[in-house]
């Protein structure tokens, strides 16, 4: 009896020891009042709704810090943001891209140690690796900010097609080229593959996956230009060699209609597209059926969804992936309630409700990058049902693109800055389009594309 | 003259000056002044953000040892020569044709004029989805129906075509214009002429040459220095059709708002392209319109 009296009292001293010490740390987490700003690039009036509605949740929950949302257009954001760093007045926290993460860190705006410290908070090992690694400063293990959504690119291709030719997923240089041979029939009207041959952003990123996966890069860590290698140039040969399974003449991503209207076996495409081929009012636009009946492919394919796959991932040398990473970053601020006040808010919003919210504001262009978030069922419900017609399994692979996201403007966490201007004066396409419909010999398209150039980086 | 006429003399002039001064004012600030500020920009390396630096000819330099320039020339040259003549021959062949009486000759008048008068935007559509490859009629009768081909291709996009059709449609665009002015001149011809040269024993071709042509002439040297101007700067039809016909304009608006943004150079291009013009106009007005 008294051995069950000591040991009932020992029990309760813990508890209470316990829940005073628990107590204790409650007060010394408690949250300071501040007001801060979250600047977002999602400008569209239902979009910063929605973020108004998290907003508006978390400060119930925390009602001594006070957020405002200011929408601001992507394109605007470096303005902006230079001109109130010189103002002195950065906002907490902000929505940007990679790049953007890359430039406004590297010229030490960014609170890089709350940043890692919330990253690794969540843990490393719950991130897919890409977006961590597009993030990445200079010091290894340092991030300039948080990754939160991204997009993928890969090829769609139709799977029934693939299996009655008994061929292997593109997720190869062999088994694409392969199977573009196999599928182009013109004949018949049906094309093996889209890859992009006029002179706009579309034909470098499909390029830019197809380079990477075969090591190829524009510069080296330093920003010193190494853009005319032997790598380079095999991609450059191979892309070439694709776009003979195109459909005829320069293309560029409007030509992933006929795709939907099943004259083609695979097309270069970001996950923006999975709405389209999964919802007929959304396909529209792609097909001829209002105007044209008899057509072949004018109508909705309500099977098309269930035919098509995605390989995210090619390998030839390395796996490669090609997508762009949405990241929150804290700015450095005077008053440390601020910072505080932006941690507790981030945290919130990587939390499974929130997160989930923020996401299906567009589903397939936005997605999660933490492994735990697309693998759950709240995620799959999306408010449109587009999730559920691909299936889980399915939309996990997508996602899992993430893993080796790469860009050719940031090597080893440094942003080369030229290649913003390469990017925007559109060298690649234009060198792709030389070889590809005027005929040009690559040598001389590559040496075309390399003194283009240099002008810009020697100027 | 009187000290007082000359008062009131005075007097009227200035009461002129204050007449015309909002006009003046007008077409200072929207015409002197861009054209005026270009000029001046384009001796400058324009930065978007932070001062400008002055450079001399440079940027003119620059444009005149750039082979893509004289591409650009080049094109320029074909696509004014060949839209010209083009939209004023089928101007007044079609002219010819209705002039003379047949049933529904105003409705026809009416449809001819449709081209001129839609959207630039929706007839390069029309156009696209007409020559599209894959799912466009064109492709659909000439290969699929009638085989005329062996494959099917994409005529628009070829960069082989890209300038013939560029040229084909502005034609197919703007001839109603010429059609619309040589047809009006050709209703005012006196009949008497004609019957005159029929007394005389004129053929068909002499009526044409001797009568028709002289009193259509100064028209059609009007409407040919109108489009050589016209078609000289323009930039949306080239633009939106085609990818890579490069005609001055539109290499003009590729150096200036694409890419590094180079508005020095481009303020210098639209000079050059002002010069090569006005040029042409003088010359033009001197020895074929005989001012």
């Amino acid at each position: 009896m008294k051995r069950t009296t000591t040991l009932l009292l020992v029990i309760l001293l813990v508890f209470l020891a316990s829940g005073l010490l628990f107590a204790k740390g409650e007060q010394e987490k408690k949250v300071q009042p501040a007001s801060i700003e979250f600047w977002t690039t999602e400008t569209q009036s239902d979009r910063v709704s929605t973020i108004q509605a998290l907003v508006d949740i978390f400060q119930g929950l925390n009602p001594e810090i006070k957020i405002t949302v200011v929408p601001v257009d992507e394109n605007d954001m470096p303005k902006q943001v230079a001109a109130s760093s010189a103002a002195g007045n950065l906002p907490a926290l902000a929505e940007f891209g990679s790049e953007n993460a890359i430039d406004f860190g590297s010229s030490g705006l960014l609170d890089t140690s709350t940043a890692t410290k919330i990253i690794n908070s969540i843990g490393k090992s719950e991130f897919y690796a890409g977006p961590l690694k597009m993030l990445e400063s200079t010091q290894s293990g340092v991030y300039y900010a948080m990754p939160y959504h991204g997009w993928i690119q890969g090829l769609w291709y139709r799977n029934d097609w693939f299996k009655d030719a008994g061929l292997n997923p593109p997720n190869t240089w062999e088994s694409i080229e392969k199977a573009a041979k196999t599928f182009y029939q013109p004949s018949k009207n049906q094309y093996g593959i889209l890859v992009g041959t006029k002179a706009e952003v579309y034909a470098e990123q499909c390029f830019t996956q197809i380079a990477i996966s075969n090591k190829a890069r524009l510069f080296d860590k330093n920003g010193n230009l190494v853009f005319n290698s032997p790598q380079m140039k095999e991609a450059i040969q191979y892309y070439a060699g694709l776009a003979n399974y195109n459909p005829p003449g320069p293309q560029t991503w409007r030509a992933r209609d006929y795709y939907i209207q099943g004259k083609m076996a695979m097309f270069f495409y970001s996950t923006y597209i999975m709405d389209d081929l999964a919802l007929a009012e959304v396909a529209a636009s792609s097909l001829t059926g209002k105007n044209f009946k008899e057509l072949k492919g004018a109508q909705f394919d309500p099977q098309l969804v269930v035919h098509t796959s995605f390989a995210p991932i090619i390998t030839h040398k390395q796996p490669s992936s090609y997508g762009v990473i949405v990241a929150l970053g804290i700015f450095k601020q005077e008053k440390a309630a601020n910072t505080a006040a932006a941690e507790r808010f981030v945290k919130y919003l990587y939390g499974e409700d929130a997160y989930v919210t923020f996401l299906h504001m567009a589903p397939g262009g936005m997605n999660p990058v933490l492994k735990k978030i697309a693998a759950s069922d709240k995620f799959m419900k999306d408010p449109k049902g587009i999730f559920e017609k691909y299936g889980k399994k399915k939309i996990e692979e997508i996602i899992a693109g993430l893993e080796s996201i790469q860009r050719f403007g940031i090597v080893e966490g440094h942003l080369i800055t030229a290649y913003g201007k390469i990017f925007s004066q559109q060298i690649i396409p234009q060198m792709i389009y030389k070889i590809t419909q005027e005929k040009m010999d690559v040598d001389a398209a590559m040496n075309w594309a390399e003194g283009e150039m240099k002008k810009i980086v020697n100027k | 003259m009187t000290i007082q006429a000359k008062g009131l003399k005075a007097e009227e002039e200035r009461f002129g000056w204050k007449l015309i001064l909002p006009a003046i004012i007008i077409i200072a600030s929207l015409i002197f002044y861009p054209i005026g500020y270009n000029v001046f920009l384009s001796f400058f390396d324009v930065k978007l953000r932070g001062p400008n630096t002055y450079i001399g000819i440079t940027n003119y330099r620059d444009i005149i040892t750039d082979l893509a320039f004289w591409h650009a020339v080049w094109t320029t040259f074909l696509y004014v020569i060949f839209t010209t003549i083009g939209t004023t021959l089928v101007g007044l062949g079609v002219a010819l044709v209705m002039v003379k009486e047949f049933p529904l000759r105003g409705l026809v008048r009416a449809i001819i004029l449709l081209p001129y008068i839609a959207p630039v935007i929706s007839v390069v559509f029309a156009w696209q989805f007409f020559f599209d490859p894959v799912n466009g009629i064109f492709m659909h009768l000439t290969y699929e129906k009638f085989h005329l081909f062996d494959q099917r291709f994409n005529l628009i996009g070829s960069p082989q075509n890209a300038i013939i059709v560029a040229i084909i449609f502005n034609i197919w665009k703007n001839f109603p214009f010429s059609y619309l002015m040589i047809l009006s001149r050709l209703q005012s011809i006196d009949a008497t002429q004609y019957e005159a040269a029929e007394i005389d024993g004129a053929s068909g071709w002499q009526k044409f040459w001797y009568v028709t042509l002289p009193e259509v002439y100064f028209v059609v040297g009007s409407i040919v220095i109108l489009r050589v101007i016209w078609n000289f700067n323009k930039f949306e039809e080239v633009y939106l059709l085609t990818d890579n016909v490069k005609v001055l304009s539109v290499y003009t608006y590729f150096k200036a708002f694409t890419g590094t943004m180079d508005q020095g150079q481009g303020a210098a291009l639209s000079v050059i392209q002002f010069l090569l013009l006005i040029g042409f106009i003088l010359f033009y007005v001197k020895r074929v319109l005989k001012w």
